[in-house]
C-alpha cells in the first residue's frame, strides 16, 4: 500500500507540473491548450533523442530541453498560432489547439522516427537509478527527483505569481482580460511569457514522465487525461487547486492498482464476468469519474463560479453559410454534379476505389453527427467516435452472435447509443465548450478502456465480424447502398437545420440568455441535438464496420476521433458538403499516400495536414467549403466595406 | 396601494453581489393592463430588478409572484410560459436568424410537445408554419413597422431597429407582462416618440402589462400609470407620475442636492 502511495505522489507530481503549465497559460491567455500533454511528449522525446541518438550527457540534455528547446517552442507557438487566436471565438480557439494535438505526435514521429522508446530510459539523475529506503518504503532516485521537482516548481510558481510584475499582470488578466490590456499591461509580452513558462513546465513534465514511465504515447495520453481532470478540479484558473487535484488524481490512479482496492472492486464486479476488465483498467477510468464528481459538485455552487469565457468575439462562431442567398442554379449545380458522379462511379472507379469511396461515405455519415452537435448545436464533442464504435460493437453482436439481419441491427444499435450519448453530455451541458469537450473526451476514454476491452467485444484483438447486408456484399452494390444511405441521413440533417429545432439551436448559439427568456429549454435543446447526433453516429459506425466486415474497437480509438473532429471542422462543420468532403478526404487521402508516396514518415502526412487544417481554422473559422463557395463574395464585401469606410473618413476629414 | 392582486408582484427583494447590496427591500406590483415605470440614476439597481423578475438573478430574500404562482426560484423558461417576456438593454439578438425568424422561434415556444415537434422536424415537416402563425407574426411586424426588413438577417440591423426586433420577438410569445429594459436608448427623438405610441397601443389593444426601465424619465412619466424610483438599490419614491415628479427625494437623487 505504501509503495502505491509513493508512486501515486510521484505520478501526481508529474501531472501537477504539467497541469500548472496548462492552467497558467489558460488563465493568462484564455486559450486552452488541448495539445499541452502532446507538446510534453514532443519535448520528452527530444530529450530522449539527444541522449540516446546523439550521445549527450543526460543532465545537459535535460537542461537544454527545458531551458532552450521548450522556451523556443513556446515563443514559436505564440508567434505563429496563439497570438492570432486571441480574438477568435472560444470554440475556434479550442478546435485550433485540438488540431495541434493531432499534428504534434505525428510530427514527432516524422522528426524523430517511429522507434519504440520503452527499453532505454535515460534519467536526469542517476542511471540506473539509485535505490533508497525511507521509513521502510523503497524509493529510487528518479522518484525523489520528480517529487523535488514538483516542490521546486510549486515554490517558484508561487514566487512568480505573488511577487513579480509578471505575476501581477497574470493575476490581473485572470480577473479581467480586457481591462488588463486597457490599464496598460503589455498583454503581448505577458502572453508570450506565459507560453514560455507553460512550455518549460511541459518540458519538465515530459522529461520526468518519460524517464519514469517510458517515452511512449500511451503514458502521455494518461498525462493528458490526468491534467484535464485536474484542470476541472481547478475550475480552469486556480493554481493551488490544480496542484492538489493533480496529486489527488495520481494517488487515486496508483492506489486503484493496489490489491486492497482491486479486491474491493472484485467484490462488486464478478471476477469471471466479461466486465472484470473494468478492474484492470480502473486507473484509466478515474479521470472521468473525478471530472463528473467535481462538475456535479461545482454545479451546486452556481454557474458563475466557473470562469466561463465571456470575451465573445464579434464574428459569429463557425458561421452559418446561408444557402438561401444563392441563386437556384448555384444550389442545384453541386447536387447535380454529385449525383452524376455517383451514378457513373463504377465506370471510372475500380472495385477497390469504389470500396474506398464507400468507406468515405460511411465516415461522412458519422461526420454528419458532428455537423449536428458542433455545427448546429454549437457544442464540442469528442465522443462521437465512441458512439459510432459502441454501435458498431452492438451491431456485430446482434448480426453475428444473434443472427439478426444487419440492416435491422444497425438502426437498433444506433437507438441503443442514444441514451449513452445523453448520459455523456448531461453533466457538462451548460458549462460551455471547454468543459463539454473535456468531459466527452474523458467519457470516450472511459468507454475505450472498459467496454472496448470486454473480451466479447475485443475478440482477441480481431473484433467481431459484421457481415455486409444481404445482396450488397460486392463493391459496386455496397457503394450504391452507402451513397443512398448518405443521402437519407443528409436529408434528415437538412430537415433539422431548417426546422423549429434548427431555429432554436441557432438562436441558442448566439444568445442563450434570450433563448431562455423566451421559454425554450436550453438543456432540452442541447440534449436533443446530442441524442440525434448519437443516433447518426451510431448509424455511421455500424455502416463503417460493414465496410471492413468487422467491428474492431481499435478503429474507434478516441485519438482517431480527435482527428475526425479536426478534419470535419477543416472542411466546414456547418455544411453537409463539409461532412461529405471530410469523409471522402479521410478515406481517399491516406490511400493515395499509401499508393504513391512510399517511404518513412509519409504515412503521417494525412494526419499532419488534417491537424494543420484545424489549426488554420483560426484564419477562416468557416471551413474550406465555405471558402470555396463564398470566398469571392466575402472578399468583395470586405472590399466594399473598406471603400465605404474610406469615404466616411474622407467626408469626416473635410 | 392597489387592492386587486397584481399580475406580477415582487416583494421585499434583496440582492447582494459579494459585499455590494444591489437591491435592498424593493417591492414592485404590476396590475393587469398597467404600465409601470422603474427609474433611477445609473447603478440604482433597475437592470438587476429586471433580472430578478425574469429569473436570471436569484434574490437573497423576497418573493416574486406571477399570475398567482410563486416563481421566486423558477427558471426563466417557466416564467416565460406563465406569460412573462422581456427585452434586453444590451441587445441579445439571434445574429444568424432573420428578423422574421426571431418571431417564428418565439411564436412556436410551447406550441407543441417537444417530442412531437422533434419527430416532425426529423421527417421534414418542422419548417411549416403553424396555423395562425403567419397572421400573428405579420400583425406584430406591421405594428412595429418591421414588415419591410422581415427577411433581413438580424446581425445587420441598426441598434434602434434591433430594439424593435427585441420587442417584436417578445410579443410573439403572446406575453401578459412585458419587461422593457431601456427601450429608448439608442433611439433619436422621433423614434422615441414612435416607440411611446407603440407601447401605448400595446396596452390599449392587447391589454399587455408593461414594465419600463428607462433613462428617459420624461418618456416614463408620460406613459406610466405608476412609477417606482430606485436609488442605490433602495426604493425612494412610489406613486403616480405627478406625485413622483414633485417628490423631493427624487429631485435630490437626480440633481444630486441634499434634501
Amino acid at each position: 500500500m505504501t509503495t502505491y502511495i509513493v508512486t501515486g505522489l510521484v505520478v501526481g507530481s508529474v501531472y501537477a507540473i504539467a497541469t500548472l503549465g496548462l492552467v497558467l497559460t489558460y488563465a493568462s491567455t484564455r486559450i486552452f491548450n488541448f495539445a499541452h500533454g502532446m507538446l510534453a511528449f514532443f519535448l520528452g522525446v527530444t530529450f530522449y533523442e539527444l541522449v540516446v541518438d546523439h550521445g549527450w550527457d543526460e543532465r545537459a540534455a535535460g537542461l537544454v530541453t527545458v531551458f532552450v528547446v521548450a522556451p523556443l517552442l513556446g515563443v514559436f507557438l505564440w508567434a505563429v498560432l496563439f497570438r492570432s487566436l486571441a480574438d477568435t471565438p472560444p470554440s475556434v480557439r479550442l478546435v485550433s489547439t485540438i488540431g495541434l494535438f493531432v499534428a504534434v505526435p505525428a510530427l514527432t514521429k516524422v522528426i524523430y522516427g517511429h522507434e519504440q522508446r520503452d527499453f532505454e530510459r535515460p534519467s536526469v539523475v542517476f542511471s540506473p537509478p539509485h535505490q533508497y529506503r525511507w521509513l521502510d518504503v523503497p524509493i529510487d532516485s528518479d522518484q525523489v527527483a520528480i517529487l523535488s521537482a514538483a516542490i521546486v516548481v510549486a515554490i517558484l510558481m508561487t514566487v512568480v505569481i505573488r511577487f513579480t510584475p509578471f505575476g501581477l499582470a497574470v493575476r490581473a488578466t485572470v480577473d479581467a482580460p480586457r481591462m488588463a490590456g486597457i490599464v496598460g499591461f503589455n498583454t503581448a509580452l505577458v502572453n508570450a511569457g506565459a507560453w514560455v513558462i507553460g512550455m518549460m513546465l511541459a518540458g519538465v513534465a515530459g522529461v520526468l514522465l518519460g524517464t519514469y514511465r517510458g517515452f511512449n504515447e500511451v503514458q502521455f495520453t494518461f498525462l493528458v487525461l490526468g491534467s484535464f481532470a485536474a484542470v476541472v478540479i481547478a475550475r480552469m484558473h486556480s493554481l493551488p487547486l490544480a496542484f492538489g487535484g493533480s496529486l489527488l488524481l495520481g494517488l487515486a490512479q496508483e492506489l486503484s492498482k493496489s490489491r486492497q482496492v482491486q479486491d474491493a472492486l472484485y467484490d462488486v464486479i464478478d471476477r469471471d464476468s466479461s466486465w472484470s476488465v473494468v478492474v484492470n483498467n480502473f486507473p484509466a477510468c478515474i479521470p472521468f469519474v473525478v471530472m463528473i464528481v467535481f462538475l456535479l459538485a461545482y454545479r451546486g455552487l452556481g454557474r458563475e463560479r466557473f470562469s466561463v469565457d465571456t470575451r465573445a468575439a464579434a464574428e459569429p462562431e463557425l458561421h452559418a453559410t446561408d444557402e438561401r442567398h444563392l441563386p437556384l442554379w448555384r444550389r442545384l449545380l453541386p447536387i447535380a454534379v454529385l449525383l452524376t458522379g455517383v451514378l457513373l462511379a463504377p465506370v471510372y472507379l475500380s472495385g477497390l476505389w469504389q470500396s474506398i469511396v464507400a468507406k468515405g461515405l460511411a465516415l461522412a455519415i458519422i461526420f454528419l453527427s458532428i455537423t449536428i452537435v458542433t455545427g448546429e448545436g454549437g457544442m464540442i464533442s469528442l465522443a462521437q467516435i465512441t458512439f459510432a464504435g459502441v454501435a458498431a460493437a452492438i451491431t456485430a453482436d446482434f448480426a453475428t452472435n444473434k443472427g439478426m439481419d444487419v440492416l435491422l441491427a444497425i438502426p437498433l444499435a444506433a437507438l441503443i447509443v442514444v441514451p449513452i450519448g445523453m448520459v455523456a453530455a448531461l453533466p457538462s451541458l451548460r458549462l460551455g465548450d471547454l468543459y463539454l469537450g473535456l468531459a466527452t473526451l474523458a467519457f470516450a476514454l472511459l468507454v475505450q478502456y472498459t467496454y472496448f476491452n470486454v473480451p466479447s467485444v475485443r475478440n482477441f484483438d480481431d473484433g467481431v465480424r459484421v457481415p455486409r447486408p444481404q445482396g450488397f456484399g460486392e463493391d459496386t452494390p455496397f457503394f450504391y447502398l452507402l451513397a443512398a444511405l448518405f443521402v437519407v441521413v443528409a436529408l434528415v440533417v437538412r430537415n433539422i437545420k431548417r426546422s423549429t429545432t434548427g431555429l432554436n439551436l441557432s438562436a441558442m448559439r448566439t444568445s442563450e440568455t434570450a433563448t431562455a427568456t423566451l421559454g425554450i429549454s436550453i438543456v432540452w435543446s442541447k440534449l436533443a441535438a446530442f441524442a440525434i447526433s448519437a443516433f447518426v453516429a451510431g448509424i455511421g459506425g455500424g455502416l463503417y464496420a460493414t465496410y471492413g466486415r468487422v467491428a474492431d474497437p481499435d478503429q474507434y480509438n478516441v485519438l482517431i476521433g480527435v482527428v475526425w473532429l479536426a478534419v470535419v471542422v477543416t472542411w466546414g462543420v456547418r455544411s453537409i458538403a463539409g461532412a461529405l468532403l471530410a469523409g471522402l478526404a479521410f478515406a481517399v487521402f491516406p490511400q493515395l499516400v499509401a499508393e504513391h508516396l512510399t517511404g518513412d514518415g509519409w504515412q503521417e502526412l494525412p494526419t499532419i495536414l488534417f491537424g494543420l487544417g484545424a489549426i488554420g481554422l483560426a484564419r477562416d473559422p468557416q471551413g474550406v467549403v465555405h471558402q470555396v463557395v463564398y470566398g469571392h463574395r466575402d472578399r468583395r464585401r470586405k472590399r466594399e466595406a473598406r471603400r465605404r469606410a474610406r469615404q466616411v473618413e474622407a467626408v469626416a476629414a473635410t | 396601494m392597489n387592492d386587486a392582486p397584481a399580475l406580477l408582484d415582487a416583494r421585499d427583494v434583496t440582492v447582494r453581489f459579494g459585499g455590494l447590496v444591489a437591491l435592498d427591500g424593493v417591492s414592485l406590483g404590476v396590475p393587469e393592463g398597467a404600465i409601470v415605470g422603474l427609474i433611477g440614476p445609473n447603478g440604482a439597481g433597475k437592470t438587476t430588478m429586471f433580472g430578478v423578475l425574469s429569473g436570471l438573478v436569484r434574490p437573497r430574500t423576497g418573493t416574486v409572484h406571477l399570475a398567482g404562482h410563486d416563481v421566486t426560484g423558477a427558471s426563466p423558461q417557466r416564467r416565460a410560459r406563465l406569460g412573462l417576456a422581456r427585452t434586453f438593454q444590451r441587445l441579445e439578438l439571434f445574429e444568424e436568424l432573420t428578423v422574421r425568424e426571431h418571431l417564428v422561434v418565439a411564436y412556436r415556444v410551447g406550441r407543441r410537445h417537444p417530442a412531437v415537434r422533434l419527430a416532425l422536424d426529423l421527417v421534414g415537416l418542422g419548417s411549416r408554419p403553424l396555423p395562425g402563425e403567419d397572421d400573428t407574426i405579420d400583425g406584430i411586424l406591421e405594428l412595429l413597422g418591421l414588415t419591410r426588413i422581415a427577411p433581413v438577417p438580424a446581425a445587420t440591423v441598426p441598434l434602434g431597429t434591433g430594439r424593435l426586433v427585441e420587442i417584436a420577438r417578445a410579443l410573439a410569445t403572446r406575453p401578459r407582462v412585458l419587461l422593457l429594459d431601456e427601450p429608448s436608448s439608442g433611439l433619436d427623438a422621433n423614434e422615441t416618440a414612435a416607440l411611446a405610441g407603440v407601447l401605448a397601443t400595446l396596452r390599449r389593444e392587447r391589454g399587455i402589462s408593461l414594465v419600463l426601465v428607462e433613462h428617459n424619465v420624461e418618456m416614463v412619466l408620460g406613459l406610466a400609470d405608476i412609477v417606482t424610483v430606485l436609488d442605490f438599490g433602495r426604493p425612494i419614491a412610489h406613486g403616480t407620475p405627478g406625485q413622483v415628479r414633485t417628490d423631493p427625494a427624487v429631485q435630490a437623487a437626480y440633481l444630486g442636492t441634499t434634501s
